[in-house]
């Protein structure tokens, strides 16, 4: 990832002019460098004021620095230049959402929907789901994570709502190593849950054995780094396993937060009884 | 062996939180070599820190992600640190909760090359 920052540094820095600072900023943002990100950005705009992929990274960027207005405005201009663009449409419900406007939400996911991206389709039914739960509520709940999940759900797609960048992924395991919900999908699209779980089977239990030995108290997470990827792991209920995966350039706390967020699923739906109800094949 | 050996792990225990540094064969958990400070029970932690290590590297070769560089347990009340190069030996510390990880993790990582 550094090696291509640099070389589209200097890819924009020879042609000022070329299209290669979306993959400059998008690179960027994902590295957390953003004032950096939104700089390349917004001087690449200055180029192509009317590049819809250009104010759509800008918006993305925007939500990463808390800026919900700004993204708001960005992913507006986006539909201007290009309605219907599934992008700004998904990005639109998304704070729709996250500031309570559910049926906003759901005008915006459904019009994103008929890109059939499986994820857009997963948001929208749990957006459909808050409408009809929690309309009354003054207070709609801020964040999808703490959305009960939906107990007709197939469990595979358990976290599907909260894996929200390329190459995320997530997997509930039982103490035996059996998958309970989630996929871990590996760099080709192939689903290796069962393998993954088996080779992880019985660390929990063996981990929380051994710190309570050890004198450091219950284990709280493990975490590791690969040459292609990061990877964090959890106790779950029961002797269970939680293990989330990203993308190498996956900075760790962020990494942390999604562990927590799916923790949180993970942990309602086990509560809902939904894993007694259905099984992963 | 030993004896060139002993200055890298010395180096990692003097770092602020740590409390002992093991070099250990991941594929049985036996120490080859440590620096443990007053009551660290070193044959228990390079069994677990090998065990784990181990598991990692293989859901990481089972979901092609490549060799696993480092792993960080955290507990409650200290972690254990583990840096791996592929090649059976793993460079092993238990810090406290407090101590700089950022730090730990670069020193683990020289002192792999070291020991390499």
């Amino acid at each position: 990832m550094a090696d291509d920052v640099r070389r589209w540094s200097e890819e924009l820095a020879r042609e000022p002019g070329s299209l290669v600072f979306l993959q400059l900023a998008d690179a960027l943002r994902r590295q957390q460098q953003l004032d950096l990100a939104q700089k390349v950005a917004l001087r690449g705009l200055e180029r192509h004021p009317h590049n819809a992929d250009a104010h759509d990274l800008l918006a993305r960027i925007a939500v990463d620095r808390g800026d919900f207005p700004r993204a708001r405005e960005e992913w507006n201009a986006v539909l201007r230049l290009v309605p219907g663009h599934a992008g700004a449409l998904k990005g639109l419900g998304y704070l729709s959402f996250q500031q309570g406007r559910v049926d906003d939400a759901e005008r915006y996911l459904t019009g994103a929907a008929e890109t059939d991206e499986p994820s857009v389709a997963s948001a929208l039914r749990a957006v459909r789901h808050a409408s009809g739960s929690y309309a009354t509520i003054a207070n709609p709940p801020i964040d999808p994570v703490y959305l009960p999940p939906e107990p007709s759900n197939d469990p595979r797609r358990l976290f599907e709502t909260l894996l929200v960048d390329e190459g995320q992924t997530a997997l509930l395991l039982d103490a035996n190593g059996l998958v309970l919900g989630g996929m871990y999908v590996d760099a080709q699209g192939a689903d290796v849950s069962q393998e993954v779980g088996a080779r992880l089977s019985g660390i929990s239990d063996e981990v929380r054995r051994s710190t309570k030995y050890l004198g450091v108290g219950d284990w709280r997470s493990i975490t590791f780094e690969t040459r292609g990827a990061v990877v964090a792991m959890a106790p779950s209920e029961d002797g269970g396993l939680l293990v989330v995966a990203a993308s190498k350039v996956t900075p760790l706390g962020l990494l942390r937060r999604l562990l927590d967020r799916c923790a949180a699923r993970a942990s309602a739906w086990l509560r809902s009884g939904a894993s007694d109800r259905e099984a992963t094949p | 062996m030993s004896a060139s050996l002993r200055p890298v792990l010395e180096t990692l225990t003097r770092q602020r939180g740590v409390r002992a540094s093991l070099i250990v064969s991941e594929s049985d958990g036996l120490v080859i070599d440590s620096s443990l400070r007053f009551g660290q029970d070193g044959e228990r932690v390079a069994a677990l820190a090998a065990s784990v290590y181990r598991k990692a590297r293989l859901s990481a070769k089972a979901a092609r992600l490549g060799a696993v560089t480092f792993l960080q347990l955290d507990a409650e009340r200290g972690r254990i640190c583990v840096a791996g190069a592929g090649n059976d030996l793993v460079i092993v510390t238990v810090a406290d909760v407090a101590a700089n990880v950022g730090l730990i993790r670069m020193e683990l990582f020289k002192a792999l090359e070291l020991i390499a």
